[in-house]
């Protein structure tokens, strides 16, 4: 598509200012099960997002058909959009920050230099490491996928911006069966650089894993003393970080609305969202609005900052934008993590009385309620008795309030984790949570 | 949208090696969504989706490709490089492209397209209004609009061609309660595949917004569940969720093929209560999970899944049929272009039983009332699931007593299934969105009021 002619066709049907955001993607998965190639994926897509100011008010349209006919129809949907909007919050388009952060390692050529084929012998010979493992593994799914984003922006304000980012991963679902009982592990790595897809490791956190939990069964109800591992505070986490949300705050749906400067969790919490680190597709120095990304502790010592911000929202509380204004999402974290503090997961084990080790939540789409904070989800994991672990405990319940659970951390280990939406954690030491089991 | 002869000669070029199994998939979608918050407009977006998938295949395994591009030179392109993945000579397949014809059999009647955003926008208002004068509690309401229209083309290397045009529309609504301790959010979302008309000759949209609220409200003067095991009754409509999740999933051919199924080669066995009969079917008139046909093609059916107790069918795309040695069940779906298809539900349910919901009730000398279930997950290979109650309430000497918060269902689908001691007779369905291996797709869930006799219930209020 010409954008210029989309950019005059624009301004001579009465669009003030306009705003392009045009994304190129490529993306390439394979996956694996049995020896055989079960999954194999190649695509190129492209999407453009259009944004325009008409009589005050900020249309949008998408589209995917990008041939020059269809400039007209992008120009009346913008113009349409608009006039159908009552809010009256002010809108404008960005003419862009001074300086935008040069960042490093967040596009990393060995991901093409390495062949499929070289991809596809890895994924086989991970399938092939796991299943050597232990013998109650019977069945293993393994996966690879890459993929790069090359994002331009442009503005009717003059502001022109692009960056190309990439990231691969790997990873393997595994189903262990003793006989009598069936569990199944996830395990992976994410990285843009192909050379951090370490085979041998891989595969023994995903044995390890898959086993461990086998003749789990549920455990008497009570308070324990929880010790979240790194995978389950991430995905606990993952479901509240709407309440750092300007515009969940602004909607009056974030419980840490007016908490500006409160405690609002242990010393030991500290809340970071980093759009500078490496090897992350969230990484950038500018977000989709095109304002320069800012590295921030939203929670510094368990006392809270401040939040993130889109122009929107950051507008109408008179600041400046932290540059979390993303397409689809309104106002989205980049890398956002529960910072690492120096305790060692073995220590933390070790100084267990009696309690349990939580290594996976499942549900927290619908049994966390990030406007109310509580949740109330299904678990498995260890007990802990006297610094031991004891048996795999599974089909249990815990439920609490994550607050009071973020003002509960007694240690945050070392091991910081991150999950596929780049949110991350530690594993985190809980004064107690309520079980919920036999 | 492409030429029969470009998508015939597509489909040739991907032959061109070992391959014997060829599917191109073309999908031009239009859709509009509109927001409404703090009793005003936020935003209303058009977006127009176009793509092609290219699928290649021999005996079970196969490969995908997708692009937006319509140029005869990247498809070609597209079908070569997938085509290496089955080295060797040409199976010599022949077919040629014959459209089969047999209308829409989900005729709607006010296209989207005719409407104008006033108009939609005025719905959103309409919801607005009657959830907040449900209650002065109602201290919040966020609805969303969305309709679309996805026509799509799917050819393949038997011979295969069909055109097939989906409309859709929903209304969602969450009416947010708060007092000065808590906020509870009430949630409703009627859809089908229907146009405009769907407003005003199937649902009442102020009846719709009010149950939001009522949930909402409901659920603000509730108390904390307590945590134990014990009956519980699961109304219909979404409550059929727990059957959808639980074990619909578990009979998709995605998790049987491998053996990863619990219900794996369980085919003419005893699975369920004799009282619970199992049914998936896309034909269901206008219904949010129909279509003509499925996502590859075949026209679209009724699946009887468990009769009596006894598994009679699963669900059955084309390569996992080659892979099961079992027919197709034309459950073949996806989301849009950027998935290639796999077995999927449409519209599933747990078949109406005999007593009423009033005799379930008054049978249950002490138990948990699910009367609105909330999502949930299940892992398929331990059949472990788990869903959250939005809207519950005790039952204490066979009457509905006080009402709980917070509870969330814990269990495992096949022993859930064997533990259903009454099926009522008040079959009703809800809409959801289901995601899995090919995406995010409108499915159907339902069910009469049904008792299971046990279940872990997890909730805050302390054990039982």
């Amino acid at each position: 598509m010409n954008f210029d002619k989309l950019f005059k066709v624009a301004s001579s049907k009465g669009i003030e200012d306009l705003q392009i955001y045009f994304i190129d993607s490529n993306e390439f998965e394979i996956g694996v099960f049995k020896n055989e190639l079960e999954n194999y994926t190649i695509a190129n897509t492209q999407k453009l997002s259009v944004k325009g100011i008409y009589k005050g008010k900020m249309g949008t349209v998408t589209t995917e058909v990008l041939t020059d006919d269809v400039i007209d129809f992008l120009v009346d949907s913008v113009i349409a959009s608009a006039i159908a909007i009552e809010s009256e919050d002010e809108v404008f388009i960005y003419e862009g920050d001074k300086e935008y952060k040069k960042i490093e390692g967040i596009y990393n050529e060995s991901l093409n230099n390495v062949t499929a084929k070289q991809k596809i012998a890895d994924t086989y010979k991970l399938e092939e490491l796991i299943k050597s493992k232990d013998e109650r593994i019977k069945m293993v799914q393994v996966f690879y996928g890459d993929g790069s984003n090359h994002v331009r922006i442009r503005n009717s304000k003059g502001l022109n911006l692009e960056k190309l980012v990439n990231d691969g991963m790997m990873g393997a679902q595994v189903v262990a069966n003793d006989g009598n009982d069936q569990r199944s592990a996830f395990e992976y790595t994410r990285s843009n650089d192909y050379s951090d897809f370490d085979l041998e490791s891989l595969a023994t956190l995903a044995a390890e894993k898959a086993v461990a939990l086998l003749g789990a069964t549920p455990c008497e109800s009570g308070e324990y003393e929880i010790l979240l591992t790194k995978e389950a505070s991430s995905s606990l986490l993952a479901p509240h970080v709407s309440m750092f949300s300007a515009e969940s705050v602004q909607k009056n749906v974030s419980l840490l609305k007016g908490k500006v400067g409160e405690v609002v969790g242990s010393s030991k919490i500290s809340i970071v969202d980093d759009p500078f680190m490496k090897k992350s597709v969230r990484s950038g120095s500018f977000d989709d609005e095109g304002v320069a990304t800012t590295y921030k502790e939203l929670v510094k010592d368990g006392v809270l900052t401040g939040f993130m911000h889109n122009l929107k929202t950051a507008k109408k509380d008179g600041i400046k934008s932290t540059g979390n204004g993303f397409i689809g999402g309104g106002i989205s974290p980049t890398n956002l993590y529960i910072k690492p503090g120096i305790f060692k997961y073995d220590e933390a084990v070790k100084s267990m009385k009696k309690g349990i080790i939580i290594t996976d939540l499942a549900g927290t789409h619908s049994g966390a309620n990030p406007i109310s904070g509580d949740f109330s989800l299904q678990a498995s994991g260890f007990l802990v008795e006297n610094g031991k672990i004891g048996r795999p405990v599974a089909l249990i319940t815990v439920a609490g309030n994550y607050l009071d659970l973020l003002k509960d951390v007694t240690q945050v280990c070392d091991d910081l984790k991150f999950n596929f939406g780049y949110i991350g954690s530690p594993s985190l030491l809980i004064k107690s949570l309520m079980v919920s089991g036999l | 949208m492409l030429e029969k002869t470009l998508i015939e000669k597509v489909l040739r070029e991907a032959l061109t090696t070992n391959a014997d199994f060829a599917e191109v998939f073309i999908e031009d979608k239009f859709q509009t969504d509109a927001t409404l918050l703090s009793s005003k407009i936020q935003g209303v977006n058009n977006s127009k989706e176009f793509g092609i998938g290219v699928r290649v295949g021999k005996g079970y395994q196969s490969v995908y490709g997708y692009t937006n591009s319509p140029l005869e030179k990247d498809l070609l392109k597209l079908a070569a490089d997938l085509a290496q993945s089955f080295p060797g000579e040409p199976v010599g397949i022949e077919f040629s492209l014959e459209e089969m014809k047999v209308g829409n059999l989900h005729p709607v009647k006010i296209l989207p397209s005719k409407v104008s955003i006033e108009d939609k926008d005025n719905l959103l208002r309409r919801a607005d209004k009657a959830a907040r004068e449900y209650s002065e509690e109602i201290n919040q309401v966020q609805s969303r609009y969305q309709d679309y229209v996805q026509k799509v083309w799917i050819a393949n290397s038997e011979g295969t061609y069909v055109q097939d045009t989906r409309v859709r529309t929903r209304l969602a609504i969450a009416a947010i309660a708060a007092n000065d301790e808590t906020k509870q959010t009430g949630f409703n979302g009627p859809g089908g595949h229907y146009g405009f008309e769907f407003y005003s000759d199937i649902i009442n949209v102020e009846d719709s917004a009010k149950e939001a609220s009522r949930i909402a409200v409901a659920m603000l003067h509730a108390d904390e569940c307590p945590s134990g095991k014990m009956p519980v009754v699961i109304d219909n409509e979404f409550g059929g969720v727990i059957f959808h999740e639980a074990c619909g999933h578990s009979l998709e051919a995605t998790s049987v093929a491998k053996g990863a199924s619990v219900f794996t080669g369980k085919k003419g066995e005893l699975i369920a209560n004799p009282l619970v009969s199992a049914v998936d079917d896309g034909t269901i008139p206008n219904a949010w999970g129909s279509a003509t046909y499925d996502d590859e093609g075949n026209l679209q059916k009724k699946r009887q899944l468990i009769k009596d107790g006894i598994l009679t069918s699963y669900m059955i795309d084309k390569l996992n049929a080659i892979r099961m040695n079992d027919e197709p069940t034309h459950s073949g779906r996806r989301e849009s272009y950027r998935y290639a298809p796999t077995s999927r539900m449409t519209n599933t349910y747990i078949d109406n039983g005999e007593s009423t919901f009033d005799e379930i009730i008054e049978s249950t000398k002490f138990g948990l009332y699910a009367k609105k279930m909330g999502g949930g997950s299940v892992n398929p290979i331990t059949g472990d699931f788990n869903f959250s109650v939005s809207e519950g309430y005790m039952i204490r000497d066979g009457k509905i007593a006080e009402a709980v918060k917070g509870a969330t269902l814990v269990g495992t689908g096949a022993e859930t299934l064997l533990k259903v001691d009454m099926v009522g007779n008040n079959l009703a369905t809800a809409q959801g969105m289901c995601g899995s291996l090919s995406g995010s797709i409108p499915t159907d869930v339902g069910q009469p009021t049904i008792r299971v006799s046990e279940i872990t219930v997890g909730g805050r209020g302390g054990t039982i």
